[in-house]
């Protein structure tokens, strides 16, 4: 079993301790940092700061000297993104922080996702996110995508006030294995069982796993409309999302 | 609680105004500081949304329910939080009868400080007179009886209008200076309507501003807002109503520091736990939960949050924010039903009364 010493970034070692608290999450991490190697713990430490310009820098470092891209969105940049969503569930960082850490991590996904799609890498699983019809709230639903994202998932993002058939049509392009719909207002809420039966209706139900979330949204609403999966919060969505797709955290 | 002689029937307005103040009260006033329009109501007065949002005689109707209808101690004119953004400028999608309106925030009208313009003719945009006009119109009907709320949103709500909510966010992060000149400039919008409104005759105002805790810290309100929200409190002189959904606890010191005269809270927060950080400096409106209770549950449910929230001493009773457009009037005919029976079996409570 890894000890906290054997992290080698120092930024990394006081982020587990101060920030983390669930004992299997602090194992988790020193086991997964413990075996990363330390370009890109640096790489993970930049992104975890919100440091997009470091993040930049460092990934066209990375692939210069060689390192495969896969290792650097793996041990970089979705680790680092692993700590950001812990502490933002735990309300250690708020929106500003998080929107600088993706912001970051996509100054690196520039340069990994090209390289990836060329060699056919395959993502953890392709997601369709939308806000329902009537509703033009999206920081959540950003939220979550930023953190899918950063947790290796393919995200169609359908944008805001979207309609049954934009959603249907959607499912028939782009063949996702889940499909997640937020909602902010009490008024649009119910906008996600009007949808889900439209898909029952338009017989796609059964080609998608359904998520669902939102300020106003809870289990007991999602299962009344019969939605697969409700998450509370950004990292819920993506503990969801990879429950949905099958795997093991 | 602080047990006291009876206080003589007070109206509506008397009571609302005197628990704004922290002054003794005949019973807890139920206020509705967000919006309590429902379908049901709007059917009933013929004030369907959009139009109700729009035109000033059915604004004042659809109000006027909250009193006359539900028996709320106050009336609020203003559905939504969409008024000033339009009269700036900001994109809108008015929605139908069963939604709100709202702005498109994924298509921002200001990037830098610069670009903020409060209009010369802001105050006569046809949805700030609108609001101006159902003022003076519930006014003319209640006469001294019932509290007229106006809101004029404040200058972080404002800004996620008018930059998009990400942008703004990533801007206070980036150069909190350039956020600072941008709520000075947009706090001149605030100012403006809130005043507009008291020429118009409203007895209190509701000032949204949502720093929220499901966006930022509560460092975030004391840096940006706490000095502003001060300000406020002396360039707009009636009492002001501080309204922030979500989690707010961490800031509710803050808060109580302003000089606002009460905070809107949600249900997110506890009661009793909200009542013992503000210890009296400030009065709290709030905080029956609207999508779980209000809306899905039952008079009875209601009845247990009412409860709740007058025994930890919260100043004026009402639902957290805005209801679903769909609630049921007999879960909210509840609320100042539950109040008034509390009552009957409680001595009269003399404000501040949970520190007793």
């Amino acid at each position: 079993m890894a000890e906290l010493s054997d992290i080698a970034n120092e930024f990394i070692r006081e982020e587990i301790e101060e920030y983390l608290e669930r004992p299997e999450e602090i194992e988790r991490n020193i086991e997964l940092f413990a075996r990363i190697r330390p370009a890109m713990q640096e790489i993970a430490a930049a992104l975890i700061e919100g440091e997009n310009d470091v993040v930049d820098r460092l990934t066209q470092q990375a692939l210069a000297d060689g390192t495969e891209a896969l290792e650097i969105m793996d041990d970089g940049l979705i680790a680092g993104m692993g700590i950001v969503g812990i502490k933002f569930r735990e309300a250690m960082i708020f929106v500003p922080e998080v929107l600088a850490c993706a912001r970051a991590m996509k100054a690196g996904m520039h340069y990994i996702e090209p390289i990836l799609s060329d060699a056919g890498v395959e993502p953890i699983a392709k997601v369709l996110m939308g806000t329902v019809k009537g509703d033009l709230h999206d920081i959540g639903k950003n939220l979550c995508i930023m953190m899918l994202r950063g947790s290796g998932f393919e995200v169609v993002d359908l944008g805001v006030d979207t309609s049954d058939d934009d959603f249907i049509d959607a499912i028939e392009e782009h063949q996702p294995s889940i499909l997640g719909m937020s909602a902010l207002l009490t008024t649009t809420m119910p906008n996600m069982g009007k949808a889900i039966e439209a898909f029952i209706d338009a017989d796609v139900r059964d080609d998608v796993m359904v998520m669902v979330g939102g300020a106003p949204v809870t289990q007991e609403f999602a299962d009344d409309m019969g939605a697969d999966g409700y998450g509370k919060d950004a990292l819920a969505c993506v503990e969801l999302a990879k429950r949905l797709a099958g795997v093991q955290n | 609680m602080k047990q006291t002689s009876p206080v003589k029937a007070m109206t509506s307005r008397q009571r609302v105004m005197a628990a704004l103040k922290r002054e003794p009260v005949d019973r807890t006033p139920v206020i509705n500081p967000t919006s309590v329009a429902t379908v049901e109501l709007m059917d009933m007065v013929d004030a369907p949304f959009p139009h109700a949002n729009r035109d000033a005689p059915a604004m004042a109707r659809l109000a006027a329910t909250g009193h006359t209808v539900l028996g709320f101690d106050s009336v609020m004119p203003v559905f939504s939080i969409i008024q000033e953004s339009s009269a700036l400028g900001c994109k809108m999608q008015w929605e139908q009868k069963d939604n709100w309106p709202t702005v498109r925030m994924n298509e921002p009208i200001w990037k830098v400080p610069d670009d903020i313009h409060v209009p010369s003719d802001y105050l006569s945009h046809p949805d700030i007179v609108c609001v101006l006009d159902a003022i003076r119109l519930l006014r003319k009907e209640f006469g001294d009886d019932v509290a007229i709320i106006g809101k004029t949103m404040g200058p972080w709500s404002l800004g996620y209008h008018c930059f998009g909510v990400e942008p703004f966010l990533l801007m206070s992060l980036d150069n909190p200076g350039k956020t600072m000149q941008c709520l000075e400039r947009m706090k001149e919008a605030t100012i403006q309507f809130g005043l507009a409104q008291i020429d118009a005759g409203v007895d209190a105002l509701t000032l949204p501003d949502h720093a929220t805790g499901d966006l930022v810290s509560g460092e975030y309100y004391k840096r940006f807002l706490m000095d502003m929200h001060s300000e406020f409190v002396s360039d707009i002189p009636v009492p002001l109503i501080l309204h922030i959904c979500g989690r707010t606890v961490d800031r509710m010191d803050y808060i109580a520091q302003t000089g606002m005269a009460a905070f809107h809270f949600d249900s997110k927060n506890s009661p009793s736990e909200s009542a013992k950080i503000v210890a009296d400096r400030i009065s709290l409106v709030g905080n029956i939960n609207n999508p779980e209770t209000l809306f899905a549950k039952n008079p009875e449910d209601v009845r247990a949050e009412v409860i709740k929230n007058l025994e930890s001493g919260i100043q004026l009773v009402g639902p957290e924010c805005a209801i679903p457009l769909q609630t049921r009037i007999e879960n909210l005919v509840e609320i100042p039903k539950a109040v008034r029976e509390w009552h009957s079996t409680h001595a009269h409570v003399h404000p501040p009364s949970h520190t007793h």
